[in-house]
């Protein structure tokens, strides 16, 4: 176990090499430069400056230098400056949008494991029942909803529809980001209590409409993983041997249905990093999706390069955390 | 003899025919597949459909009046920001959506298979991958394209070689010049002893490349690919390759302008979501493979003489089909949803062409003013995805019956 680890570890490190050189080439190769906006905002601007500019971002060397001077500098935690922002790419990426991304997300995720859990277990206990068969289809409703579609769905319902019709019913906000900071809490500025109930009601749309679809696959897959091992001969002999029903069902099968759940929440981890750029964009939400997708619009290409190279190794940690979990929970798995 | 005559003997079925015996006991799948050829008549037939142009725009003096109706008689899904009607745009919508799904999951489809299907069936038997120009070959297996491919790799070897002593030279040329110019520092050294180091590692290789030879195992490779693809981010990839190749100054933008014309954006489209899309189709042939093989049917084959190619696509991709046709048909959603994302996005087909996704993109801005705006495209989205979801369910129910999601 120990020496599969490592050298999964060790193969890491080609792969990571590999995602940074093709995302870095990529960026490199997009239309336009980076001057362009300049030479658009200030039309009097000389070739002599920009010539100096471009020396200045480094943008008259070729691309596997700045690749590799890119590489050098990460390395050792600099991600170069933000043109847009005007701050350090890292710190923009880490310390700014990373916090309001695992908080959205984070939700979201937690949410949808706290109801697909216990909704898969009841429908397949009670499988073929009329509750079992509106389950099923709602969760097929559920995971084929676009998500682009119930966000917008949502926010017309919610804050906009319902409200207007109904005076008693809270107006959800349209932009889902609380003025409140935790250090208002901390200097004493307003109650604990004021400000996560504040979080959590902007927060409540974004969070619906990002874990519908997990919720509604999750839950699937936790039926089908339950009912596959209420078939097993094991489940039989407990039974025989007279243990009641509800040792049988959360001692002896659950656990063991649950294996499979845990490798895609696993896998599901990098996604909550990574942010949800569409619905971010739906609630105007400023995360890290849309932190990526902005950057690329706006060709600030050290913010987009910091984001997709953290991605691409907590992606790269997950798949193997999700590994070596499954043998954890599964000792019928060995890895040599 | 009467006895002999009652006795009627079962009918001989064919496995298609038991498998539309099991399909069409999933009702939510018969409704679906009602559905799916609806939309697909729909489409076909969108000229004669449409009561309108989907660009056409109202003239006229008072344009006003045409903007932003609701549903009427003349337009039932009412008319949109430049007063074009929704409902025509919605059905020569369907013609792209349509189109990208089934192209998409039909390319994705084709390509997983083939690379799945080599590196299932050469998994632990590594094929020569690299002989030297001086190598000396013993056994006799020598099919022509290796002995092209023979001399394509000691090119490609002997560039790499090159481009990497050029490229260690530009990161360290400026130190080791100023070493040798004779200010002593020690960043300069080990600028200088890096530079010999991978010098010297290179010459071992190119020296290597003459005498040489070399094995790869195809399922390290394919899977370690795989492996590849999984870690980059997915969606700003799509974002990213979606702009690359849709830039008219660019060699591959211009390229597909000139191909495809006006569809070049959907041929786009349909490129990045193949490139993507083939990994999971990859997966699940590489695994039926890998037990496919070890079966008797496949020792028969081969014991017949039959070749590798022919082992591999007559007999055992046939017997990897009932999960391959599942996982596309889940794929055709799948590839209209990812469609109608980066449309949504702005980063998909571009208007004024009407696909589903940037409909919604434009519907969004007038959420607040016009909501119905929204609601038909994506409606269409839901149903359309939900449809190909419940036809899978129906084709796993009635191709694989052991296997449950």
């Amino acid at each position: 176990m120990f020496a599969y680890t490592v050298r999964r570890l060790l193969q890491m490190i080609p792969l990571l090499f590999a995602a940074s050189i093709v995302i870095f080439t990529l960026l490199a190769l997009q239309p336009g430069d980076p001057l362009d906006e300049l030479r658009q905002q200030n039309p009097r601007i000389t070739a002599e400056q920009l010539e100096q500019l471009r020396r200045a971002y480094g943008l008259d060397q070729p691309i596997y230098v700045r690749y590799f001077k890119w590489l050098g500098r990460a390395l050792q935690g600099d991600f170069g400056q933000s043109r847009t922002y005007a701050t350090p790419a890292g710190h923009f990426i880490f310390g700014e949008r990373l916090p309001r991304t695992l908080v959205l997300s984070g939700a979201a995720l937690t949410l949808a494991l706290l109801v697909a859990i216990p909704v898969g277990i009841f429908s397949a206990v009670r499988q073929y029942s009329r509750a079992d068969y509106a389950i099923t289809f709602l969760s097929f409703v559920g995971f084929s909803m676009p998500v682009f579609f119930l966000g917008i769905l949502l926010l017309f319902l919610f804050a906009v529809w319902l409200p207007e019709k109904l005076p008693w019913f809270p107006k959800f906000p349209v932009q889902s980001i609380s003025d409140y900071q935790w250090s208002q809490v901390v200097n004493r500025e307003i109650g604990f209590f004021q400000f996560i109930g504040d979080w959590a009601f902007k927060l409540t749309l974004p969070v619906l409409a990002l874990s519908t679809i997990q919720m509604a696959s999750w839950t699937r897959y936790m039926r089908a993983s339950l009912l596959e091992v209420l078939n097993q001969d094991y489940i039989r002999t407990a039974r025989a041997k007279g243990l009641g029903e509800r040792i049988v069902l959360y001692k002896h099968a659950l656990r063991n249905a649950l294996i499979p759940i845990v490798t895609l929440v696993g896998l599901a981890i990098p996604g909550v990093f990574g942010g949800a750029v569409i619905t971010e964009t739906i609630f105007s939400y400023p995360g890290m999706g849309r932190a990526i997708f902005d950057s690329l619009i706006d060709k600030d290409y050290n913010v987009a390069m910091a984001a997709l190279a953290f991605l691409a190794l907590l992606t790269a940690t997950f798949n193997l955390l999700a590994d070596l979990m499954y043998a954890v929970v599964d000792p019928r798995i060995r890895y040599s | 003899m009467a006895a002999v005559a009652s006795t009627s003997q079962a009918k001989p079925q064919s496995t298609w025919a038991l498998a539309w015996r099991r399909f069409r006991k999933h009702k939510a799948a018969m409704f679906s597949l009602g559905v799916v050829i609806f939309l697909v008549l729909m489409a076909i037939f969108a000229p004669w459909i449409a009561p309108y142009e989907p660009t056409a725009q109202p003239t006229g003096d008072n344009l006003a009046d045409y903007y932003f109706l609701g549903p009427t008689r003349e337009h039932w899904l009412g008319t949109d920001e430049l007063g074009r009607d929704v409902l025509s745009r919605i059905i020569y919508g369907a013609r792209i959506s349509l189109l990208v799904g089934f192209v998409a999951a039909f390319a994705a489809a084709l390509l997983g298979t083939t690379l799945g299907v080599l590196a299932g069936y050469f998994s632990g038997r590594p094929l020569r991958f690299y002989a030297g120009p001086l190598a000396r070959l013993r056994d006799g297996w020598r099919p022509w394209p290796f002995a092209l491919w023979r001399v394509v790799s000691w090119v490609l070897l002997y560039g790499l070689l090159f481009f990497v002593a050029s490229l260690v030279w530009t990161l360290s040329g400026d130190n080791v010049r100023a070493l040798l110019g004779g200010s002593l520092s020690l960043n300069n050294v080990l600028s200088l002893l890096g530079l010999l180091v991978v010098w010297g590692l290179l010459l071992f290789a190119a020296v290597w490349g003459l005498f040489g030879q070399a094995r790869l195992d195809l399922d390290i490779a394919i899977s370690r690919f795989m492996d590849f693809m999984l870690t980059i981010p997915e969606l700003p990839l799509l974002l990213v390759l979606s702009a690359l190749l849709r830039d008219p100054q660019g060699a591959a933008g211009r390229w597909a302008q000139e191909v495809f014309g006006e569809a070049a954006s959907v041929f786009i489209i349909i490129t990045i979501i193949v490139l993507f899309g083939w990994i999971g189709t990859g997966r699940l042939i590489r695994g039926a493979v890998l037990s496919l093989r070890e079966q008797e049917f496949t020792t028969a084959a081969q014991a017949l003489g039959a070749g590798e190619a022919r082992i591999m696509f007559r007999h055992l991709v046939p017997n990897a089909l009932a999960p391959l046709i599942v996982n596309a048909t889940l794929a055709i959603g799948g590839a209209i949803l990812t469609e109608a994302a980066l449309s949504f996005l702005g980063f998909g087909i571009q208007p004024p062409v009407a696909t589903w996704g940037n409909m919604l993109n434009n519907a969004q801005e007038y959420i607040f003013t016009a909501p119905w705006l929204a609601l038909a495209p994506g409606f269409m989205i839901f149903i359309t995805v939900l449809s190909f979801n419940y036809l899978g369910d129906g084709l796993r129910d009635a191709l694989d019956p052991r296997s449950r999601l």
